[in-house]
């Protein structure tokens, strides 16, 4: 039976020419866990949204939606445990060492003004540093209600293939999902649609078609 | 109704060389002497200034972007408020009619135009587009770098004030250095199939690339891809594919 309110999901796409809409859901109920779990002072309470196992339930479902067991693959402490910190703002970040970060995977190396202003307006963000050096970044744009878009999914050849890239996607789609963003797209290159697909990504969808016109090209 | 196409450039040229010395009034009934039916749209000249400009080094710099099969000369729509065009907004008269009865309609572009999101949601009702919640839409408009909006302006024979209505609407979202996609665009139905659309984003295209954003990218439907493709967008570059988040769970 439902007992929690977890969040809400608003179906609306934002595609272009049309709409293209997720699947609807208007409320995900979490039912309780079985009585024996709950403490015996609640037993016989006839509020189950008062019971604390609810409440513990939904604290540990911070990937709700994103993952099959509502957790993330790699936890928090799990993270910490290892030596890396995680980080949603732009405090102490780094210029020279994320642009260094980015030339390490192959991306072209951008002027740091023109950075920082992409990076002042990126509605959500989340890096992971080690020792102090950038080794994980992803960010995503858009207008912060219905959609948004995932850029410069990034993590240090040396850390890769532990999860870090999974960590830092699933907790950057936790947030935006908890701001109510469902419609989340991004632009893969070929070699990488294999790292989205296993987190629900999935390639033109009936027949959408992502389109670019860029000078950089025309030059 | 008949039409002719109101965005196609050269024909811009071509009509401004013609009446560069007629002021508007005598402009008006001019046009009302010449055969055809009445309700003829034309391209109008810029309210402020009698002459469009040849900017052919501005041309040559975003050709490719924009296709013409014309040859006359392409010609810059010049922006009707200067001081906007120096603030960085754009305001950009695409068409102009002149009715019978003295009526002047306008189609005006703009990327600094106030959104009533009422008016937006009866747009989005026409097309049939779900209803979002409209505090929502008001902050995605808030939140977006560029709404570019098509008004229809009528002004009356007596001079009085313009009414305005929005017939399509463009939006895009960007982290106002690199990249900017391009969301929602519609035009009214009624006003669909003379090229407004096709004005609409090219429009916004230009004032995207003059603000210095290198890659303008959106997600098309299958049935508008060629649309797209038209004004100089392309699918899949360097193979680069898009992809939508489907919850699973």
């Amino acid at each position: 039976m439902a007992c929690h309110r977890v969040s809400s999901f608003v179906a609306l796409g934002g595609a272009l020419g049309g709409r293209h809409g997720v699947p609807s859901q208007d409320h995900i109920f979490f039912p309780c866990s079985t009585a024996q779990s709950r403490p015996r002072s609640f037993a016989g309470s006839k509020n189950p949204r008062k019971s604390p196992c609810c409440f513990a339930q939904a604290a540990q479902l911070e990937a709700l939606g994103i993952t099959e067991t509502g957790k993330f693959s790699m936890s928090d402490d799990d993270l910490s445990s290892r030596g890396f910190q995680l980080h949603r703002s732009l405090d102490n970040i780094n210029l020279d060492d994320l642009n260094a970060l980015f030339v390490k995977v192959g991306f072209p190396r951008r002027q740091n003004e023109k950075l920082l202003r992409a990076l002042e307006h990126t509605g959500t963000m989340l890096w992971v540093t080690k020792a102090g050096s950038v080794i994980a970044f992803a960010r995503a744009t858009g207008d912060d209600v219905f959609n948004a878009i995932i850029w410069d999914v990034v993590v240090d050849p040396a850390f890769q293939g532990i999860g870090l890239g999974k960590a830092v996607m699933e907790r950057l789609m936790a947030d935006l999902t908890r701001k109510g963003i469902t419609n989340i797209v991004l632009y893969a290159e070929p070699n990488v649609l294999g790292f989205y697909k296993p987190l629900g990504f999935v390639v033109d969808p009936d027949g959408i078609r992502a389109m670019s016109l860029s000078r950089r090209r025309r030059a | 109704m008949a039409s002719v196409c109101g965005t196609s450039v050269a024909l811009l040229g071509a009509l401004a060389a013609a009446s560069s010395s007629i002021a508007p009034r005598q402009r008006c009934s001019a046009i009302q002497s010449l055969p055809s039916n009445s309700s003829q749209w034309w391209i109008s000249r810029p309210a402020t200034q009698d002459y469009y400009r040849l900017r052919a080094s501005l041309w040559d710099s975003i050709s490719g972007v924009l296709k013409t099969n014309s040859s006359t000369p392409i010609v810059e729509p010049v922006p009707r408020n200067a001081e906007a065009e120096i603030e960085g907004e754009e305001d950009i008269v695409l068409v102009e009619k002149c009715q019978e009865n003295g009526t002047i309609q306008r189609i005006v572009f703009a990327t600094g135009a106030e959104v009533d999101v009422y008016e937006l949601q009866q747009l989005c009702d026409k097309v049939g587009w779900p209803r979002r919640p409209v505090g929502k839409v008001e902050a995605a408009l808030k939140n977006s770098y560029m709404v570019a909006t098509l008004h229809l302006h009528r002004q009356l024979p007596s001079g009085g004030c313009e009414e305005r209505s929005l017939i399509g609407l463009a939006r895009a979202t960007s982290d106002h250095a690199f990249n900017a996609t391009i969301w929602d665009v519609l035009v009214d139905p009624d006003y669909q199939g003379q090229g407004l659309g096709k004005a609409l984003v090219e429009q916004m295209v230009r004032a995207l690339l003059r603000r210095d954003i290198g890659n303008i990218t959106l997600f098309a439907d299958a049935q508008v891809v060629e649309f797209y493709r038209a004004l100089g967008f392309q699918t899949d570059p360097e193979g680069i594919k898009g992809m939508f988040w489907y919850p699973r769970f």
